[in-house]
């Protein structure tokens, strides 16, 4: 009986979501509500949902978010991304479509100090894209490195969709930070290598560049980039370091960063007003998705009350399905989940669900994470609702640029996401190999 | 009205988010008394806990304020005017309604933390329970009263969107 009125609610969320509802409110209140069902009773119904508001974060792990979010922000303000692109592009020389592989590989250091995405994607946008169309890169191909090479900050710790996701398998978030280098130093060769072998191919999308874009500069910015660049190298080495040597927990690793990214920060200039604005965007940020991990977790009450997570497993048992199709099932429906939602609202809603249900098939949980979070994000790219690709829209200095050239651009690298994702599932020890260590 | 709104809901944002600093502050100083003084600074843990829940609900009126709160424009963005106005009142309503139910829910809780002086925690570091569960009523109370002001500009056709 309990598990029907549930079936019917879970029914009613996905439209309700669909029909733009925010997602947080709709998860409270249909948890509210479908207790109210079951139990009959208002007062149980409203006990669920502030006892749960006060329960729900109140845990030093939740720290995390808010802490990284803001190191990200304060690091993306403080200037040190412009240094890290210059640095990356220096250091690359003469290899064909350097300025791209400069947009991916400062992607990817960058991403070892930010939790989010979108940070890297708004802050790229800004630096790289006049540089590669400065110097002839075509449009799309320099937007596509941009949206795609973004994602990185999703998989390449510290990340929030990692942290949520360890959060709701209680798995260790440190250990699954660790269990993320590996692949997201994976993805970032083949975006980089694509890069080179699409600019070497066809010249046109990537003119050779014969200049050197630092013998333009003054000594006195050559200055400002070693201390970006060594700054945020000195950052990771702190927070990731810290955590997979076991010196911090990840809360306290996240409050060093954060220490470290004022430091930083101060020392490239950054004022007042600057720091200001930091605070208030990473509010901005982190305020939704601990509303939404509360809410969230309202309606893993409800899921556990009707006992629906077994009904929904014993529905994929009872199809008959061998264990790689379970898996591409569940690849599958985050894709489409992805088209239509955001990550962290995909993981909150499925992985309660789909986690067990991939443990049955003998997946390791670490690769698993590794794995489900390359899916997600590749809903980050695609089209109607690719997150990136509104980003780098609304950020990009050139109004011409239209929604269409991103996704047509980003689309490669969502092949080689989804590439990146079945190498872990092929190979899981690409996810666990560095736990060994731990 | 609207720009009382807007800033009193600006301020708890800046406070709250600040206070996400001070708490990293905490945190720097906690590990750096450990590491070099063998001398952690107590009860930080209780104080991260409990911050993390004020600094959510301190920071959820401007969240609804501005239309941070995620959400999906695939069917929205499809239909007209008229659509996007039914279903934009039809989510305020609902919004309404859960953060009235999270505001009517925490009365008791927190009147009866407030009777018996419930605390949490052990030993050196005990924390009162009522000042969280009254920032989340209070919050809660608030961003019902947005949402209905935002819902009459809706219904009275001054805005269009959240």
């Amino acid at each position: 009986m309990g598990s029907e009125i549930i079936l019917i609610l879970l029914v009613a969320l996905f439209v309700m979501i669909l029909l733009g509802f925010h997602i947080g409110i709709v998860l409270g209140l249909i948890s509210g509500f479908g207790v109210y069902l079951i139990i009959g009773n208002a007062q149980a119904a409203l006990s669920i949902i502030s006892s749960t508001a006060y329960d729900a974060v109140r845990n030093q792990i939740f720290a995390v978010i808010p802490l990284f979010v803001l190191m990200g922000d304060i690091v993306a303000k403080s200037g040190a991304a412009t240094d890290l692109y210059r640095l990356c592009d220096r250091g690359l020389a003469r290899l064909p479509g350097r300025l791209s592989v400069a947009t991916v590989a400062g992607n990817a250091v960058f991403a070892a100090v930010t939790g989010v995405s979108v940070a890297s994607a708004a802050t790229f946008s800004r630096i790289a894209y006049p540089e590669m169309r400065k110097f002839g890169y075509d449009r799309r191909f320099a937007l596509g490195s941009i949206a795609g090479s973004a994602c990185l900050g999703m998989l390449i710790p510290p990340s929030i969709l990692l942290i949520v996701w360890g959060v709701l398998t209680e798995l260790s978030v440190g250990a699954l930070f660790v269990a993320g280098v590996l692949p997201g130093l994976v993805l970032t060769f083949v975006f980089a290598a694509y890069n080179v072998v699409k600019a070497s191919r066809n010249p046109d999308l990537a003119p050779r560049i014969e200049v050197d874009l630092s013998d333009m500069e003054t000594p006195q910015q050559r200055r400002s980039e070693k201390l970006g660049g060594l700054g945020i190298l000195a950052l990771i080495m702190l927070v990731i370091g810290g955590i997979w040597g076991g010196l911090f927990t990840p809360s306290e690793a996240a409050g060093i960063g954060v220490v470290g990214a004022l430091v930083l920060g101060l020392a490239k200039g950054m004022r007042g007003k600057e720091l200001m604005q930091a605070i208030y965007d990473a509010g901005k940020t982190t305020a939704p998705i601990l509303f939404l991990l509360i809410t969230a977790s309202m309606y893993s009450r409800l899921l556990a009350f009707g006992g629906i997570v077994s009904i929904i497993q014993d529905f994929f048992n009872g199809l008959g399905v061998g264990p790689a199709t379970l898996i591409l099932i569940i690849a599958i429906i985050w894709l489409l989940l992805g088209m239509v939602i955001d990550s962290v609202s995909i993981i909150l809603l499925t992985v309660p669900i789909f986690v067990p249900l991939a443990m049955q098939t003998g997946f390791d949980p670490f690769a698993f994470a590794i794995f489900g979070i390359l899916i997600i994000e590749a809903g980050l790219l695609t089209p109607p609702f690719g997150l990136l690709v509104y980003t780098v829209k609304g950020s990009v200095p050139d109004p011409d640029v239209t929604l269409g050239d991103i996704f047509v651009g980003s689309t490669p690298y969502l092949v080689m996401i989804l590439f990146v994702a079945s190498l872990i599932w092929l190979f899981p020890i690409l996810a666990t190999g560095l736990l060994v260590f731990m | 009205m609207e720009k009382g709104l807007t800033s009193l809901s600006r301020v708890l944002h800046i406070v709250s988010s600040a206070w996400v600093l001070i708490l990293a502050g905490l945190i720097f100083v906690d590990v750096m008394g450990r590491a070099l003084f063998n001398h952690p600074l107590l009860g930080t843990a209780e104080i991260v806990k409990n911050s993390i829940v004020a600094i959510t609900f301190l920071q959820i009126p401007l969240a609804i304020l501005i239309g941070a709160m995620l959400r999906t424009t695939i069917i929205l963005d499809a239909v007209g005017p008229l659509g996007r106005r039914i279903i934009e009142i039809c989510a305020t309503l609902l919004a309404i309604a859960f953060f009235t139910a999270l505001a009517i829910g925490s009365y008791e809780p927190l009147i009866g933390a407030w009777r018996i002086g419930e605390y949490e925690g052990e030993g050196a570091m005990r924390v009162a329970t009522y000042p969280v569960r009254a920032v989340i009523l209070v919050m809660a109370t608030l961003t019902a009263f947005i949402l209905f002001w935002q819902l009459y500009r809706l219904i009275t056709g001054k805005k269009h969107t959240i």
